[in-house]
């Protein structure tokens, strides 16, 4: 019974408190959003020069960018953030700033450069995973290796890679959140402020597990979408 | 395609570049520390007056720092930071921080100051400069009111286990009286374990325990019950920083004309003020 009550309780508190959290967690979730977008935007192009570098025949070069990538997979995006935010302005001048900008564009970088690392990997998959026998086959027919790359080589690529992309940039949307640690107020931020004050309200928890919908919904979408991308590359088969 | 290829092999050699330039600048971190400390440099002041602004690192903390509802920074701290920074003809900007990261916020300079209703503890006046005291507090433990009467000491409180903010005031109180405790994130976290009973009770400001819990908050079941110590706030400059005996000299001033009492009753934390 107590149960019950405290439930009638908590839906009559949402009810009454909703107009006002609900634009908040709006504002958050826009900074969620753009950190998603400009970080696909800059890491799908950068992700494909670093394949290009971790596959190179040139030894020094294939060498340093597969160290690239084993520094930045291999260490936390959380420490990796604190490094690119605070490291300037500890050993010299404080590049970016203390207002919200400069936190957005030291986070959008951190992000772009975490994930391009992620893609590449994701990228030199697929074209080596492309037989050996279809670039022999366009080699026959005469065309010259940048046709072969770009008309045979990389649209099979571009269909072999959409489900570890999808689960990558299914992961970039909930990683977005780690960029609170350098106080960029994405949406998990704005439902925190809750739990203290905010906007008038003190010590609610809900607005935070609310925050859950956001990227429910998000990853749904993006889900829905991929599912469609996939059956459009569906040809060949 | 040669040519391409010979492109992105300088493109990458030149990021490389950065990148290594980078991991030396890190090693380097402790040596340009000490280097900067000891260098007589442009002192705090004309940094900020050249700047223009003074960037106050705050976080939302009624009745200290919060947001009107045109989003405005007030409070009895933004109030007289705002004052302060008009004294030196700069402008105020507030930026909210991760508590947790407040010296690396200043030492960082993405922050000048941290005005934020701070304890002044050990481990705050080791890394900052700070102030004088200019406001009283006192840590409390929060507890379910159905078991408030039980826990009115601090010794009965022996037997609970609690949540407290990790590298806050409340937690050197739950050593000092070798209470059975939890270090989690912050405050709210601290209150929000009591709430779903993970842990039995929290110790928090009693500035913060007045605004977050009891009647009328969304924590109607919880209550405050004993005070452990009396402490102060103060505000932090960066180690060396000649702001800090400015704003020293701005509070004085402020206590003798009433302006510091007027905007404290404003905020209803006159009893506080340390006089």
């Amino acid at each position: 019974m107590q149960f019950i009550e405290s439930i009638r309780h908590l839906v009559g508190t949402i009810i009454e408190q909703f107009p006002i959290v609900f634009p908040a967690l709006n504002e958050g979730f826009l900074q969620t959003l753009k950190l998603f977008v400009i970080t696909l935007v800059g890491a799908l192009p950068l992700g494909l020069i670093i394949s290009f570098g971790s596959m190179a025949k040139f030894k020094p070069i294939s060498l340093i960018t597969r160290v690239l990538v084993w520094i930045v997979r291999g260490s936390p995006l959380m420490l990796q953030l604190m490094i690119i935010y605070y490291l300037p302005g500890l050993v010299g001048r404080n590049i970016w700033g203390g207002g919200e900008q400069g936190r957005f564009i030291a986070a959008c970088i951190a992000f772009i450069l975490n994930y391009a690392c992620y893609f590449s990997e994701i990228y030199r998959g697929g074209i080596q995973g492309v037989p050996v026998g279809q670039q022999e086959a366009g080699q026959v027919l005469g065309m010259t290796k940048k046709q072969v790359f770009f008309k045979v080589t990389l649209l099979q690529m571009v269909k072999r890679i959409v489900p570890p992309m999808s689960n990558e940039i299914i992961t970039l949307v909930k990683d977005t959140s780690l960029a609170r640690i350098i106080a960029l107020q994405e949406v998990i931020w704005a439902g925190s402020a809750f739990m203290k004050s905010s906007h008038g309200i003190q010590g609610q928890i809900w607005p935070l597990f609310f925050t859950g919908v956001y990227y429910l919904a998000f990853c749904g979408i993006l889900t829905l979408l991929f599912g469609y991308i996939e059956r459009k590359l569906s040809y060949f088969e | 395609m040669k040519n391409l290829k010979k492109l992105l092999a300088l493109v990458l050699a030149g990021a490389m570049a950065l990148t290594f330039a980078a991991c030396g600048a890190k090693t380097e971190t402790e040596t340009a520390k000490t280097e900067t400390e000891t260098k007589t440099e442009q002192s705090d002041l004309e940094y900020i007056k050249e700047k223009g602004k003074l960037v106050i690192g705050i976080t939302d903390f009624e009745p200290m720092d919060y947001k009107d509802a045109d989003g405005n920074w007030i409070g009895f701290d933004a109030d007289m930071a705002k004052a302060f920074a008009k004294s030196l003809g700069v402008e105020a900007e507030f930026v909210e921080i991760e508590w947790s990261n407040k010296v690396l916020e200043l030492n960082g300079k993405s922050i000048d100051c941290v005005w934020n209703g701070m304890t002044l503890t050990p481990e705050v006046t080791s890394a900052m400069d700070c102030t004088k005291a200019y406001c009283n507090n006192q840590q409390v433990v929060v507890v379910p009111v159905d078991k408030a009467d039980s826990y009115k000491t601090a010794e009965s409180c022996k037997e609970l286990s609690f949540a407290v903010e990790e590298g806050s005031a409340g937690e050197d109180m739950a050593k000092e009286n070798s209470f059975n405790y939890t270090a989690v994130k912050d405050q709210a976290t601290a209150v929000m374990e009591v709430a779903s009973g993970t842990s039995d009770a929290a110790i928090i400001d009693s500035l913060m325990a007045a605004a977050m819990v009891g009647e009328g908050t969304g924590y109607e079941s919880l209550t405050y019950t004993v005070g452990l110590n009396s402490e102060e706030y103060g505000v932090g400059f960066r180690k060396g920083s000649d702001l800090t005996e400015k704003l020293n000299e701005f509070f004085e001033a402020a206590k003798a004309n009433g302006e510091l009492e007027k905007t404290a009753e404003k905020y209803g934390v006159q009893a506080a003020l340390v006089k």
